[in-house]
C-alpha cells in the first residue's frame, strides 16, 4: 500500500511498515526502536500472559456456531407485488399451496417452542408475510417466556392494515423495507406503477412518524448496471432520518438471473461505485458533523478489523458454520443455510435444502456443506493479509459458477472483498481528519483521540 | 445509610448465622418471628431466642450473623439487595494508597459461619467476596466456595482478589465446573510496572500479578479488571488501556472506578483526587482504545453530570444503595434515576458539584 507494507497477524492485529522498517524486517535486522514498537503492540511477546493472550486473540476470530437463536421464516411465498430482480420465484397474491399448511405450522411451533437460549431474532420474509398476520402471531406466541424474542418483520410496505399494524407496535418488533432510491428509481425496480409507489412511501412516512427512525431499516438493491446517484440515495435515506443505508447490489439469484444477467459479474463498475458512496459519506459527515450517515457493509469489515467476534453477520465469518446457529424455514416446510440457498433452489439451480421441519437438519447434505463453508487452508485465504477480518460465502459460488473450487481470486466475492478491505486500510491510515472522523463514528467511538493507524 | 449492624441479644453463646425468615420460616437455619413492634421484633429459631432492636420488615428476609457476647449482629446477606459482601479477612499483603478498608495484621477465621451464610442465601444471589486479600486464605476460601455451589449451584461469586496468590498448580483446580459461577475482581493500575508497585505498596506486585492473570487466564476464570482512578491513574490510562487491549481482552469487564473518600484516600483526597469535569479527555480516550478493541468498559462511581455526554453510556448507576447519596441540586435532575450519585461519605463540600441534566 502507498505509505508502506502492512502486516497482519493471525490475531488480525495489523501494522504498517515503512520502506526503512520493511528493509530491517527483510533483513532480519530490527533496531531497538523496532523491537520496542513491536512489543507495545504485542507483534513480539514474552512468555506467559501475552503468549496465552495472542492464543486466544488468534482462536477468537474463528467463527464458532451456538445454538439456533436466528431463525428465518416465510410464511407464505405470495406477494403482492412482482419486482424486476424478485430473489425468489414468488408466487400470486391469490394463489393457492403457497402457505405453510398446518403440518408444517405445527413443525415450525414445535421449533420454537423449543428454543433454549437467552436471546432470539426471529426474521418474517416472503412472499410477502405480512398477508398472513395470523401465522406471525401464532408464531410470536409460541416463544418460552424466558426467551428474550426480537421479531423482523420484512415487509413491502404496499399494504399495512390494522391487523399489521397491530403486531408493527409491539415493542420486541422490527420493521425491514426496501428503499431503492428516489421514487422513480424505486418505481422502476419495484412497484411498476405511480400509485403503488405513493402507498408504498405513503406507508414508509407513516409507520417514520409513528415510530421514529430507530424501529425501521430500510435496504436499497442496487442495479449496478444503473445505480442511483449517491447523492440521490443518501438523500432518500437522511430525508427519512433513516442513518444506515446497507448497499446491496442485485444478488444473482431468482428472477434476477434471467433479466439482469449481467448482475452475475459485479465488475469494477459496482466496486468503484460502493467506494464512491463511501467517500460521498465521508464528505456528507464532515460537512455536517451532526448526523452521521453510514454504509452498514462497510462499517461491519471496519468493526471486524479492529474486533473479533464480530460473527453475527452471517454472509461473512470464518468458519461460516452452516445450518446451526440460523436456519430458513420456507413457505413448504423445506429448510435452508441461507436465504439465498432457499432462491437458488427455487430458481430450479440447484437443491440446497438440508432437511425439513419434520426430519430436522442434522443431515449429510448440512455436513457436505459445513465441510467446505471456509477460508481455512485455501492457499490463497492462507497468504491473504485480510484473511482474519474476511469470511466464506459458499453459495455466493455455487449461484455465480456452480462450483465451490474456483481460485478464490477469480470469485466476485473475494474481488468484493479485497477492494473494500483496500480502501478500509487506505482509510485508517488516512491523516485527513474528515476521514477520520466518519471512521470513528462508524466504530461506535465516543471521541475523537484513538489513532486507528498503527504507523512505526 | 441502611444500618447493616444491629443490637440484639440471643440465648446462645456462641455466634451463629440464621435467616430471618418472617412467620412461615421452617428451614433448618430459619429464624421465625414471633413477635415485633415498631422499635423490636422477637425471633424463634435453631438457637434460641433472638431479640433485635429493629421492626421486622425491615429485616425479613436477611441473612444475618449473631454475635450474642458483643450484643449485635451483622445483616450479611439483605434480602433483595445487589449489593452483599461478605468480608472473610482483614489482613492484606498490599497497602494501597486509597484502600477503602485498611488491612488489619490479625485474621479472624469465621469462615464456617459465612458458608453457613452462603447456603441459607436468596435463590440466584450473587454474593461478593471482600477483604484484606481473601486469598491470602486461599485453601480455606476455595473450600467455601466449592461447598457452597456444590450444594447451592444458583449462587454466583465476585470474588475481591490482588491475584497475588494463584499458583501455576491452582490452575487444574479453577477449571472445576463450579468456576464459571465465580469472578475475580482483580486490580491493576498502570502498564508501567514501578507505578503499578507504588500504588499498591508492594514490591514486585505487578510482576506476580502477570503471572496470576497467566494462570487464571490458562484456568479460563472470568476476571474483571478494576482501576481507581487517580491522579496518577489517569496520568497513565491511555497506555493501561493499550496493554489491556493487547494482553488482557478476555475480561468480561474493565471496571473504571472514582474514588471513594474512605480509608486511607481519606487523608490523601487533595493528593489523589481528579476532577474528571475538566480532566476527562484521558479517561475517555482510553474508554475509547476498549470500545475499539471489543473490550467492555465501564465508569463506576462517577455522577452522569462529570461525564462528557457521548461517553455517558459508558457510566453506571453503581453506587450501593446503602452507601449512595446526592447533592441538593440533584433533586431537580431528570437523570438521576440512572445515575451513580456519591458516596455517602464523599467530601461534603463537593456534594453540590453537579449540574442537573
Amino acid at each position: 500500500m502507498s505509505g508502506g507494507v502492512l502486516h497482519v497477524d493471525e490475531a488480525g492485529k495489523f501494522f504498517m511498515a515503512d520502506d526503512g522498517m520493511q528493509a530491517r524486517l527483510d533483513a532480519d535486522e530490527l533496531d531497538d526502536g523496532d523491537v520496542a514498537f513491536l512489543t507495545r503492540t504485542g507483534h513480539l511477546r514474552r512468555p506467559g500472559l501475552q503468549t496465552h493472550a495472542a492464543t486466544f486473540a488468534a482462536a477468537r476470530r474463528r467463527c464458532t456456531a451456538g445454538p439456533l437463536d436466528y431463525l428465518i421464516l416465510v410464511p407464505t411465498l405470495r406477494c403482492n407485488l412482482a419486482c424486476s430482480y424478485c430473489q425468489v420465484s414468488r408466487a400470486d397474491v391469490g394463489s393457492r399451496g403457497h402457505d405453510w399448511s398446518e403440518k408444517t405450522i405445527d413443525a415450525v411451533l414445535a421449533i420454537v417452542r423449543g428454543l433454549d437460549v437467552r436471546a432470539v431474532k426471529i426474521e418474517f420474509q416472503g412472499g410477502e408475510p405480512t398477508l398472513r398476520p395470523d401465522l406471525i402471531r401464532r408464531i410470536m406466541d409460541a416463544v418460552p417466556s424466558d426467551v428474550d424474542a426480537t421479531f423482523v418483520v420484512c415487509t413491502n410496505l404496499q399494504e399495512v392494515g390494522s391487523e399489521v399494524l397491530s403486531i408493527f407496535d409491539r415493542e420486541d418488533v422490527q420493521i425491514s423495507t426496501s428503499l431503492d432510491g428516489a421514487a422513480a428509481t424505486h418505481e422502476r425496480q419495484r412497484t411498476g406503477a405511480v400509485d403503488r409507489t405513493d402507498l408504498f412511501l405513503c406507508n414508509l412516512d407513516f409507520l417514520l412518524d409513528r415510530y421514529g427512525p430507530g424501529k425501521i431499516s430500510a435496504l436499497p438493491t442496487i442495479d449496478p448496471a444503473s445505480p442511483p446517484s449517491a447523492s440521490e440515495l443518501i438523500e432518500a435515506f437522511s430525508s427519512r432520518g433513516l442513518h444506515s443505508i446497507y448497499l446491496r447490489p442485485i444478488n444473482y439469484q431468482g428472477f434476477a438471473r434471467k433479466r439482469h444477467p449481467h448482475a452475475r459479474d459485479l465488475n469494477a463498475d459496482w466496486r468503484s461505485y460502493h467506494e464512491e458512496f463511501v467517500r460521498t459519506l465521508i464528505a456528507r459527515n464532515w460537512a455536517d458533523h451532526t448526523v452521521v450517515l453510514e454504509e452498514s457493509y462497510f462499517s461491519l469489515l471496519l468493526r471486524r478489523i479492529f474486533r473479533p467476534g464480530q460473527d453475527r453477520h452471517v454472509d461473512l465469518r470464518n468458519p461460516n458454520p452452516v445450518g446451526r446457529d440460523y436456519v430458513v424455514i420456507d413457505h413448504d416446510g423445506q429448510v435452508y443455510p441461507t436465504d439465498e440457498a432457499r432462491m437458488l433452489t427455487r430458481s430450479g439451480v440447484i437443491d440446497l435444502a438440508i432437511g425439513d421441519v419434520e426430519r430436522g437438519w442434522d443431515t449429510p447434505e448440512r455436513a457436505a456443506l459445513d465441510a467446505a463453508s471456509t477460508n481455512d487452508g485455501d492457499p490463497h485465504c492462507e497468504a491473504c493479509a485480510y484473511k482474519p477480518f474476511c469470511g466464506r460465502d459458499l453459495v455466493d459460488d455455487v449461484a455465480r459458477y456452480g462450483r465451490v473450487d474456483l481460485p478464490r481470486p477469480e470469485t466476485e466475492f473475494c474481488r468484493r472483498h479485497l477492494h473494500l478491505f483496500d480502501l478500509a486500510f487506505e482509510l485508517i491510515h488516512s491523516e485527513d481528519e474528515a476521514v477520520l472522523f466518519s471512521l470513528r463514528r462508524w466504530l461506535g467511538l465516543a471521541g475523537d483521540d484513538v489513532r486507528l493507524a498503527v504507523p512505526r | 445509610m441502611i444500618p447493616l449492624a444491629l443490637a440484639a441479644s440471643s440465648d446462645s453463646e456462641a455466634p451463629f448465622v440464621t435467616r430471618l425468615a418472617g412467620s412461615e420460616g421452617n428451614g433448618a437455619g430459619d429464624s421465625r418471628c414471633i413477635a415485633s413492634s415498631s422499635e423490636e421484633s422477637l425471633w424463634s429459631g435453631p438457637h434460641g431466642l433472638l431479640r433485635i432492636e429493629h421492626p421486622r420488615e425491615a429485616v425479613s428476609g436477611d441473612v444475618v450473623l449473631v454475635r450474642p457476647a458483643e450484643g449485635r449482629l451483622d445483616r450479611l446477606l439483605r434480602s433483595g439487595s445487589r449489593h452483599n459482601s461478605l468480608l472473610v479477612t482483614e489482613q492484606c499483603d498490599q497497602l494501597c494508597v486509597m484502600c477503602s478498608q485498611p488491612p488489619k495484621k490479625t485474621h479472624d477465621d469465621r469462615f464456617d459461619l459465612l458458608r453457613d451464610a452462603c447456603l441459607l442465601a436468596d435463590a440466584g444471589m450473587t454474593i461478593g467476596i471482600t477483604g484484606g486479600e481473601p486469598t491470602l486464605h486461599r485453601e480455606r476460601l476455595l473450600d467455601m466456595i466449592e461447598d457452597v455451589l456444590a450444594a447451592r449451584p444458583d449462587l454466583s461469586f465476585h470474588v475481591l482478589t490482588n491475584a497475588q496468590h494463584f499458583r501455576r498448580e491452582d490452575v487444574f483446580r479453577l477449571r472445576r465446573p463450579e468456576y464459571v459461577k465465580v469472578v475475580w475482581g482483580v486490580p491493576l493500575y498502570s502498564a508501567d510496572p514501578l507505578t503499578h508497585d507504588r500504588i499498591v505498596g508492594k514490591i514486585g506486585a505487578y510482576e506476580r500479578l502477570i503471572d496470576g492473570f497467566a494462570h487464571l487466564m490458562l484456568a479460563g476464570a472470568r476476571i474483571e479488571l478494576r482501576t481507581v482512578l487517580t491522579r496518577t491513574t489517569v496520568e497513565g490510562i491511555v497506555d493501561l488501556a493499550d496493554m489491556v487491549a493487547r494482553d488482557l481482552a478476555h475480561v468480561e469487564q474493565w471496571s473504571l472506578m472514582g474514588l471513594e473518600n474512605i480509608g486511607f484516600a481519606r487523608n490523601r483526597w487533595s493528593e489523589l483526587h481528579v476532577d474528571l469535569r475538566d480532566g476527562f479527555e484521558p479517561v475517555g480516550h482510553a474508554l475509547d482504545v476498549a470500545t475499539l478493541r471489543g473490550v467492555r468498559a465501564r465508569l463506576f462511581n462517577v455522577p452522569l453530570c462529570h461525564v462528557p455526554e457521548p461517553f455517558r453510556h459508558a457510566a453506571v448507576a453503581s453506587i450501593s444503595d446503602w452507601k449512595q447519596r446526592f447533592g441538593e441540586a440533584c433533586s431537580t435532575c431528570r437523570a438521576r434515576s440512572a445515575c451513580s450519585g456519591f458516596f455517602e461519605w464523599h467530601p461534603p463540600a463537593l456534594l453540590e458539584e453537579v449540574t442537573p441534566l
